[in-house]
């Protein structure tokens, strides 16, 4: 157990110690999963009834801290939302600071918080969490840790999509890894069920979120279903066999940009699948989202094609239904069917998408037996 | 309600003489459109109940405002309302003591809430639970408005305490009269033993009625929902406006899942002011700081000595915080207490950031909710 206050600010700089190891100098509140005890169904270790979960208070905590100090750019609780008419329900939100970050940003911003100088105070300020795998049974937390090499560093975005907006980047940087980590990727879901809370929501981006070679993810809260999450949706496989190994693979019905659900309480299962459909989706060259909700037992695959008129191409919120506009009357004038042309005109042509549910459904199957 | 101070009879019926004149009714309206903004008026429309907004400034202290549900309770139409006093709600065997304690909250400028009996503008009584609140502004801490919010009581919610004892005879057939109700409307025989009553001075009027826990809870609800709109829509003409008095902020929802153990009821917290748990040794300075910051939208954590319905004293870590709605625009402050003396087992997080944890989890809800506290809908 451990009494100590926060320890934002509280950095032992590297002015005296060796520059060797990358990961000395920071110091953050360190999240242990508990330890997995083979079984690999998570579900039955989470308690629905008992509140909010630690992971879940702690990153609330530190964000709220975070914004509180002024830290963000602005105050995105201000920024006015509506829903869109129409059967949808797209959601818009008034936000004229809202900067989609540059790739070239993002590296720097993650290279900051993996070297030993830090670039500016700032940038260690938006270290909320270190997130790594534990071996005792439950989940605890050091208040002040170096974060492991093998953990995931949860950083503050300042210019929010929503509430408690982060990005999760690995630690350490693997020289070896390709660009879809798999093991980062089963970090990002599990943080997703143990968060435990049906707000927060993990996505990434095939376009934006791999910053040299390496992927990362990000996350944020918002309370209301996302527009993608209430269409309705017919199945296209079931596997009815082992009941612990269940997954399923659906498609989206009536939603404008054609997507790929993948249901599963098996985070092992679902992890794999769909890992082994962005191998293939990054061998074609197609564009994706993954958008990781329902506490990480759902995955929505959202493929695009570029739009070589418009070039024209849509964020992982956006997918899910939610756009940010800059301007009032850009908020004023939305409608649900200038959105749904949007969708329409990067979703895959029919006969893509046929191969690609017919990929999904044979990964599937081979995966799960 | 009552006039503040004066006497009923001239004021009143004077101002109703002009009713229907013009300038008279741009006077009315603009009480309210002049302090907070033109769309107050329609963001006051949609909200459900009824209500009244009565300016004390105004000679009179005229209804300035009357709500939709104000028909449908009352059967007056709105208009027929606006520039007379509250009293043209009450009749002869309207309560006169509750009338009074009406009005003496009027004068002391606090929040009040009785049964009451009132009368339909066909003459017909019904009890209504009536909520009474002031509106201030935030600055000088004058009085802007008066809410009064009428809920109506169930005929089920007679209280337990109330027995139906004959009374003379002449002076109930008098009394419904005046009521025009049905031999066995219960309230004809309690208006005369009211009206007795009121001849024998020394004696207590009993409560005829005693309104539910959800009654009293739905007054204030409509209460919190009326004073957010006022302070909503009070920016926009610069106007600063607390929800109510920046040292009396109401407790509008208690989460069960904050730990407190402060020996009221949830029931008896919702509604209260938090200067519930104000006591002797809590101090000044603090409060003002407080009060500070909830004025000015920011966020506190302060330290403060508060006190448990026993009257013993803990050290309470407070966290205030504004919590903004999908408007954008602060629905309510959250005040989140922690009694530092006690026990805690946060799973190894300190109380700070427990608390913070627990104001998070409240923004994200409230973000997805509408200015009128449901779920975001598209709008009409």
């Amino acid at each position: 157990m451990v009494s100590a206050t926060k320890v934002e600010g509280e950095y032992s700089f590297l002015s005296k110690n060796s520059h060797l190891d990358q990961s000395e100098g920071v110091k953050t509140h360190l999240y242990h999963f508990g330890a997995e005890h083979g079984n690999d169904d998570l579900k039955s270790t989470a308690c629905p009834e008992q509140g909010p979960s630690l992971l879940d208070t702690i990153l609330l905590s530190q964000w709220d801290n975070f914004a509180w100090k002024g830290h963000l750019d602005y105050d995105v609780t201000a920024c006015q939302l509506k829903v869109i008419e129409g059967g949808i329900n797209f959601v818009g939100q008034l936000n004229n600071k809202w900067n989609s970050f540059s790739l070239k940003e993002y590296d720097k911003l993650f290279e900051s918080f993996r070297c030993s100088k830090p670039n500016s105070m700032k940038s260690y300020e938006g270290l909320l969490l270190c997130v790594a795998q534990g071996e005792n049974d439950r989940p605890e937390v050091a208040p002040s840790a170096s974060p492991p090499k093998d953990g995931l560093l949860l950083i503050a975005n300042a210019y929010p999509v929503e509430y408690g907006h982060i990005f999760l980047v690995p630690a350490a940087v693997n020289q070896l890894s390709c660009y879809w980590d798999k093991r980062m990727f089963g970090l990002a879901t599990k943080i997703a069920s143990e968060v435990n809370n049906a707000a927060f929501r993990v996505f990434f981006d095939s376009r934006t979120h791999v910053v040299s070679d390496h992927m990362f993810f990000q996350a944020c809260y918002f309370p209301n279903p996302l527009p993608v999450e209430s269409a309705s949706t017919v199945v296209l496989y079931e596997y009815g066999g082992n009941a612990r190994s269940d997954i399923i693979v659906s498609e989206t019905v009536g939603y404008p940009l054609k997507a790929i659900v993948f249901t599963s309480n098996n985070l092992k299962a679902l992890v794999n699948v769909v890992s082994e459909i962005c191998f293939s989706l990054h061998d074609n060259t197609t564009a994706y989202s993954l958008l990781i909700s329902n506490n990480g037992t759902k995955v929505f695959l959202f493929p695009q094609v570029k739009n070589l008129v418009t070039g024209c191409s849509l964020s992982t919120w956006e997918c899910g239904g939610y756009f940010i506009y800059h301007t009032k009357f850009e908020f004023d004038n939305a409608s649900e069917t200038e959105i749904s042309k949007r969708m329409a005109s990067v979703s895959l042509q029919d006969s893509a998408f046929e191969d690609l549910k017919h990929l999904c459904c044979a990964i599937a199957h081979d995966l799960v037996k | 309600m009552a006039s503040s101070g004066a006497e009923e009879a001239d004021p009143g019926e004077r101002e109703r003489e002009e009713h229907g004149d013009l300038h008279h009714q741009r006077r009315l309206a603009s009480s309210l459109t002049a302090r907070y903004s033109d769309w107050v008026l329609e963001a006051l429309d949609e909200l459900p109940g009824s209500f009244l907004l009565t300016d004390p400034a105004l000679a009179g202290h005229p209804i300035v405002y009357a709500s939709r549900g104000l028909t449908a309770l009352t059967g007056y139409a709105r208009r027929e309302v606006l520039g007379s006093g509250a009293r043209v709600f009450q009749g002869a065997a309207t309560d006169r003591a509750a009338v009074a304690g009406v009005r003496e909250a009027v004068r002391a400028q606090r929040a009040h809430q009785v049964a009451i009996l009132n009368y339909r503008r066909d003459g017909s009584p019904h009890w209504v639970l009536l909520h009474l609140a002031p509106v201030f502004h935030a600055r000088d801490g004058s009085v802007l408005h008066f809410l009064a919010v009428q809920v109506p009581i169930d005929d089920a919610g007679r209280g337990a305490g109330a027995p139906c004892r004959g009374a003379q005879g002449a002076v109930l057939a008098a009394c419904r009269e005046e009521a025009r109700v049905d031999d066995d409307f219960p309230c004809a025989s309690y208006s005369g033993k009211v009206f007795v009553d009121m001849d024998k001075r020394g004696l207590e009027a009993e409560k005829p009625r005693v309104a539910s826990d959800s009654e009293k809870e739905k007054a204030i609800s409509t209460a919190n929902s009326i004073v957010a709109a006022l302070n909503r829509y009070s920016k926009l003409t610069g106007l600063v406006v607390s929800g109510k008095r920046c040292d009396s902020v109401g407790i509008p929802a208690l989460s069960s899942s904050l730990n407190l153990s402060l020996g009221y009821s949830r029931e008896e917290i919702l509604g209260c002011n938090c200067r519930v748990l104000n006591g002797p040794g809590t101090s000044l300075e603090v409060i003002e700081e407080i009060n500070q910051h909830i004025c000015s939208e920011q966020a506190c954590t302060v330290d403060l000595l508060s006190y448990r319905k026993d009257g013993s004293s803990f050290p309470d870590l407070l966290h205030v915080s504004p919590i903004r709605d999908a408007s954008g625009k602060v629905a309510f402050h959250i005040w989140v207490h922690l009694d530092v003396g006690a026990k805690h087992d946060f799973n190894g997080l300190t109380p700070e950031v427990w608390q913070l944890g627990a104001v998070g989890a409240v923004r994200v809800a409230v973000r997805g909710l509408s200015a009128s506290g449901s779920l975001l809908r598209p709008s009409q």
